[in-house]
This record gives C-alpha cells, structure tokens and sequence, in this order.
C-alpha cells in the first residue's frame, strides 16, 4: 500500500481520450474526478490554499504538454556538471522531504502527469537519433520521484523497452520507493539504471517524510539487481549533522552487506545546497527540520553550501569508505567546482564536458561487460 | 445617567484594550464633555461595559460620579453580536494598535467562537490586513504572549514576521531575550537577525536562549558602560555569528594570524574568496604618490619569499594525493 493517498483526480479534457489517461482513470476508480477546461485558473485557486505545496501532493492533475520535453539538467553555474538530460513525464513527488528544492521550484503544485506520451516517445527517438553525441543519460528524477507513482502511472513500462531497444541511451530512474514490482519482468537489456537515494535512518525519519524507510530502498535494491538491473545510488543531499560518520558508514555498510558493488553503475556524493528562497518555504512547513542548522554560505551560483572544507571532509570519508568496499566504484560528485574535485580526488574533469565523457565510458564499459 | 459605581470596571468581556494612550482623550472630556454614551449592558448587580472602557476610565479619574449610557437588557444580543459593535464602533473612532488587533482577533475566534474564514474576510480588510489564515495565526500567538512581550512588540513596532520568531520560542525564552534586548539598540532587521541566530544555536546545540546569552562572551559586552547601545549590538552580534559559525571563524582566525605574520604595509589588505569558496587570493591597496606605489609594491614583493605567504598559496591549491 502506497503511504499517500489521491484524493481527487483534475482531468484536462484534451488529456481524456489519451489511453495513459484511460489507465489511471481505471486503476483509480475510486478517486473523484474533475474535468477541467483551463488549468491555469486551477492552479492559481490552489495557491491560495494556506499549504498549496502539501496540497498540491494530494491532487493529481492530468493534461497534455505541448513543447519540448527532454531538457539537459539544469546543474548549475560555475560547477562542473555531467551532461545528464532530464524527461519531463511527471512533475512534482508525492513525497515530502523537507530540504526538497521543488517546494520553491515549481510554478505548479499539483502531482502533473502529462499524458500524451506517444508523442514523448516520438521525440524521444527523434533526440537521441539526432544527437552528436554518441550517447546520452536520460532521466524522469529531477523533477518528481522516477517510481513513487509507478503502480498508478505506469511509465517505467514504457520507457525501460524503449530503452532496451537502444544502442545510443540509457534511462536512469531514481527513487526513494520501494515501488519496484512492476518493473521486475521488464526486459531492460541493461540500459536502465535503477538508482535510489540514501540517507542515513535518523535523516531518513526527521528529514524524508513518505519515502521508503532505509532497509525497504536496499530490499527493493537488491530484488532489481537480482533482475539483472545495474544500480546507482545517490548519497545526495547529504547532511552534515552531530552523527553523521557513524550514520553514513552505516549506510554504506547496510547496503554493500547485501549488494554486490560490481553490479553498481555509479554512485553520486552531493551535500546539501539550496536556492536562497527555499529557507522560508521549507522552515515554515516543517519547523523542526535540522537540515539548516549547519554551516551553510552562498556560493558563486547564489545557491548555499556547507563550508568547503565540510563537504571536502564528507566527501573524503565517503570515497574512503566505498572504495574499501570496492576500489574500482565509480563515484563522482554532483554539482561541485573543480577545486572541490581536486581536494576529494587528486583530480578534476576539465569541464562539464570531460565528465559527460568519462560517465559515457563508464556506461559502455558496464554495457559491454554483459 | 448611570453611576460609575454600578459598573463593573473589573469585567473586561469587550474590552480589546492594551496600553492605551488616555492623554488625549482626557484632554478632549475635559474641554468639551463626553461626547458620545457608552454603551453597557445589564446583569447581576449592575452592569457590564460593552464599549467606552477608556470614556469610563476617564471620568472616574476626573472625579465624575455617573456617565452618560446606553443600556441593553441582559439577553438583548449575544455576545459575538456585542463584540462586533464593540469592535466596529473603536475601528471608526480610533482604531487598534497591534496588540489590540490581536486581543480582538483571539476573543472573536477563541472566546466568541466566531468562524476563522469570516472574520478573515470581513474583519481584516477593516484592520487593514490582508484576508490569510498565516496573518490570523500570528495576531492570535501574539495575543497568547506575556503583557511584556506585547510591551515591547508595541514600542518598537516589531513586524509580523519577527512576532511569529517570538511566538516560536518558550515564555521562559522570552522573559530572558527581552532583558537581552533591552540593553541593545535592535532596529527591525537586526532584531530579525538576532532571533534567527539565537534560535539556529538554541536548536542546534540543544540549550535555551538563557544559556547563549549568559555565556561569557556576550555578558562582558553588555556590562561595558563606554559601549553605545548601537556598538554593543554589533559587537554582540559578532559574538552570535562565532557561535553559530565555529568552523568559518575557526577558518577566519588562522587566515587572519597568518596575515597579522605578512606584516602588510599600510594601505595593502590580503583577502580570500568570499566564505573561502574558490580558489586563489586578493590584494588590494591604496596609494596616493608615486612613491607609495613603489614603495607597497616593493614590500609586497618581499611578502613573496615570506614562508607564511607560500603556504597561505599553496593551501589553496592542495589537492588529495
């Protein structure tokens, strides 16, 4: 059972005859439905709510988008970025974690699922096709949960045989679910990456509200990998809190007990950051939250972090810790300036472009190895 | 004409009263009268003021035995219905300060059990404020304050979102800050910036607002009698930051030694990158003359074989090996 319940359905009329939509409409019979004309009169109804944020997370708009939806990740200015492109299917999480950037990203604070997904598949292919480059990473995690959703919105039926027919991407879907089932009798040809979120239990109780607890992440870890999934994991954020060497070895000691770190296609270190905005927003939804209580300044891209010397000293523990498990992991680090790098590893990419070079080489080696 | 001595002055039901300012309105009975009844209402062995709390305080201080009244029956109207002529008679001859809104907005929620979404609606616009329940719920925490509290909020004209920083902490928090403050010299954003200071280090170190201020550091400022209130403030909101930044002033203390060893020649300053993020170092001067000119960049050059200096460069440029 999901741990967060839609309570009411907004149905775009253009988006009701789509079969995704058809879908929904059958698995959630049970859930009132509004059929909408503009949904733009909705949103603005709803931001007058006192929570429109928590709110949003209830309510689940289905509508058509009409534009580009594959866009390379924002990342950010003056760090190096790793070229990754993210798929505009769903926006918005169910979940509610109280660092989570979208609380004052989004112009839009419903769950929105944008139905017209043949045309998304058409400009998929059409992408990838055209592209120069020889490979990309494509992704559904940066603006929602890539699987929170996934018994109800089935996308990752779609996506994952889309991509196992490709020789020029892979998908990455990335989660704090245990949503797994559904994906188990895919055949993926290995080019989804199936990748969670990990934080240590105390982080994942105060800070991660409605995501799966620590041990049903690395359960439904292992039940892909034993799929022939290749993983990722994302220590990211992290939080630099009292304990926090003891409850990030822990992790890591959790989850390489029971995942072999040769079927691991990368993992990701990033420490907390926010937009100047986020404070209020997430202080005053979540007044205990800890997670601003460090030691955190605005760096050249206006976004805080912890002191640099905090997070080479998080960053240097964790590479410790997971190459004693396994030497030849592939970690990097996400949305870090080249000095950060050079600090951690003895080395930096030259650029954003660099690194989209040595992930493509990671993925084809991993592909290759069968 | 009823007698003051029949009215219960000690039965506050209608009154939103709160620090009032009776100077004028003396002067005004004195010169001309009471212009305008109060307005109360009958029970049990006298009566109960609905409004003219202030008229009545007056005239009993300027010695008059009765008052002009309007007098309702004991079950004439309810009490919400009493309330709110209550409240729209002083909106139209005085209007409320923020205390007052507050009281009123907690007796017509709480006590008068009125709807939350209809006095937001109807009574807001008139107190000019905007129609939100976020608004509502910081008038009504400020109305569950401690009279000292609410003092202080009135006299320094604390804003909204610095009462909801007030409304956050424990009374006992409260009591110690105000003693705090009284000896600084808070305008609106300090006094936000030293709220959100003591309530970062209060949570994240687990101790009380008491505990933060009576630590040495802060107390030998504020028994510093040459100190203006506005050089003790800076100086105590220093000593917050080192608090709640133990690792940047740790940072800021061995850049500064090492450049106290440069022996800097005057005019020249040496920087790091804002919040030691980036790489490399500055320096800046000033020179008016030739001579200076010469002069500082000769000694700078000096600073280059200066073992301090090296290692200050090379810091910089550590990498893992």
């Amino acid at each position: 059972m999901l741990p967060f319940q839609i309570e009411k359905i907004y149905l775009d009329e253009k988006a009701e005859r789509d079969w995704v939509s058809q879908r929904i409409l059958k698995t959630l019979s049970h859930v009132p439905v509004e059929r909408i004309q503009d949904k733009r009169a909705l949103i603005k109804r709803f931001f007058s709510e006192p929570d429109p944020v928590g709110a949003g997370k209830r309510h689940l708009l289905i509508t058509r988008f009409y534009g580009r939806r594959l866009k390379p990740c924002p990342g950010t200015s003056h760090h190096i970025c790793c070229g990754y492109y993210v798929i505009n299917a769903l926006t918005n999480c169910p979940m509610d974690c109280s660092y989570c950037v979208l609380q004052g990203y989004l112009n839009n604070p419903f769950l929105t699922l944008y139905s017209n997904w043949d045309e998304l598949i058409q400009e998929m292919d059409l992408f990838l096709s055209a592209s120069s480059q020889a490979f990309l990473r494509l992704g559904t995690g940066e603006l929602s949960d890539s699987l929170a959703l996934d018994s109800i919105i089935p996308l990752s039926q779609v996506l994952i045989p889309f991509f196992a027919r490709r020789e020029d991407g892979i998908l990455e879907l990335k989660t704090k679910s245990a949503e797994v089932d559904q994906l188990l009798d895919l055949k993926h040809g290995g080019k989804t990456v199936i990748s969670w979120s990990l934080n240590p239990i105390q982080i994942i109780e105060e800070e991660e509200m409605r995501t799966a607890s620590l041990k049903d992440r690395i359960d439904a870890a292992v039940r892909c990998q034993e799929r022939g999934y290749p993983l990722g994991f994302h220590f990211d954020p992290m939080i630099y809190y009292r304990e926090w060497e003891e409850g990030y070895r822990e992790v890591i000691h959790s989850l390489f007990h029971r995942i072999d770190p040769k079927g691991v296609m990368w993992v990701s270190l990033g420490g907390f950051r926010y937009p100047p905005q986020l404070k209020a927003i997430a202080e005053e939804r979540f007044p205990k939250t800890e997670v601003f209580l460090g030691e955190l300044f605005p760096g050249k891209d206006s976004k805080f972090r912890y002191l640099r010397e905090i997070r080479v000293e998080m960053y240097q523990k964790m590479v410790d810790w997971l190459r004693e498990i396994d030497p030849n992991l592939f970690i990097y680090l996400c949305m870090e300036s080249k000095e950060v790098w050079e600090k951690v590893f003895g080395w930096a990419p030259k650029n954003s472009s660099r690194l989209n070079q040595w992930f493509n080489e990671r993925v084809k080696e991993f592909i290759n190895r069968g | 004409m009823v007698p003051l001595k029949q009215i219960d002055l000690l039965d506050e039901t209608f009154s939103v009263n709160f620090m009032p300012d009776l100077q004028r309105l003396r002067s005004s009975i004195e010169e001309i009268g009471l212009i305008q009844p109060v307005l109360l209402r009958e029970k049990q062995g006298g009566y109960q003021i609905v409004c003219g709390f202030r008229r009545i305080c007056v005239m009993k201080e300027l010695g008059n035995p009765e008052i002009e009244s309007r007098v309702l029956e004991k079950n004439e109207m309810d009490d919400l219905r009493l309330f709110s002529i209550s409240l729209y008679e002083n909106l139209t001859s005085r209007g409320f300060n923020t205390v007052e809104k507050a009281i009123a907005l907690e007796k017509l929620v709480h006590r008068f059990q009125a709807d939350p979404l209809a006095v937001t609606k109807n009574l807001f616009p008139l107190f000019s404020l905007e129609s939100n329940e976020k608004i509502l719920n910081t008038y009504l925490s400020l109305a569950r304050m401690e009279d000292e509290v609410k003092r202080y909020v009135l006299r320094e004209e604390v804003s909204r979102s610095n009462i909801r920083k007030l409304a956050a902490l424990s009374p006992d928090d409260r009591k110690d800050l105000l003693s705090f403050f009284s000896s600084l010299k808070l305008g609106e954003n300090r006094l936000r910036e030293m709220l959100t200071l003591l309530e970062e280090i209060s949570r994240r170190d687990r101790c009380t607002i008491r505990e933060i201020v009576h630590q040495p550091e802060i107390q030998a400022i504020l028994f510093q009698k040459k100190l203006t209130p506005s050089q003790r403030t800076e100086r105590v909101k220093k000593v917050l930051m080192d608090f709640r930044y133990p690792r940047m002033r740790q940072m800021e203390e061995r850049f500064e030694k090492k450049r106290r060893d440069l022996n800097l020649p005057p005019g020249a300053s040496l920087l790091h990158p804002p919040f030691f993020e980036g790489k490399g170092l500055r320096i800046e001067f000033q020179f008016e003359t030739l001579e200076e000119y010469r002069s500082i960049l000769s000694s700078l050059s000096q600073i280059a074989n200066k073992k301090e200096f090296q290692e200050m460069i090379k810091e910089g440029k550590e990498q893992r090996a």
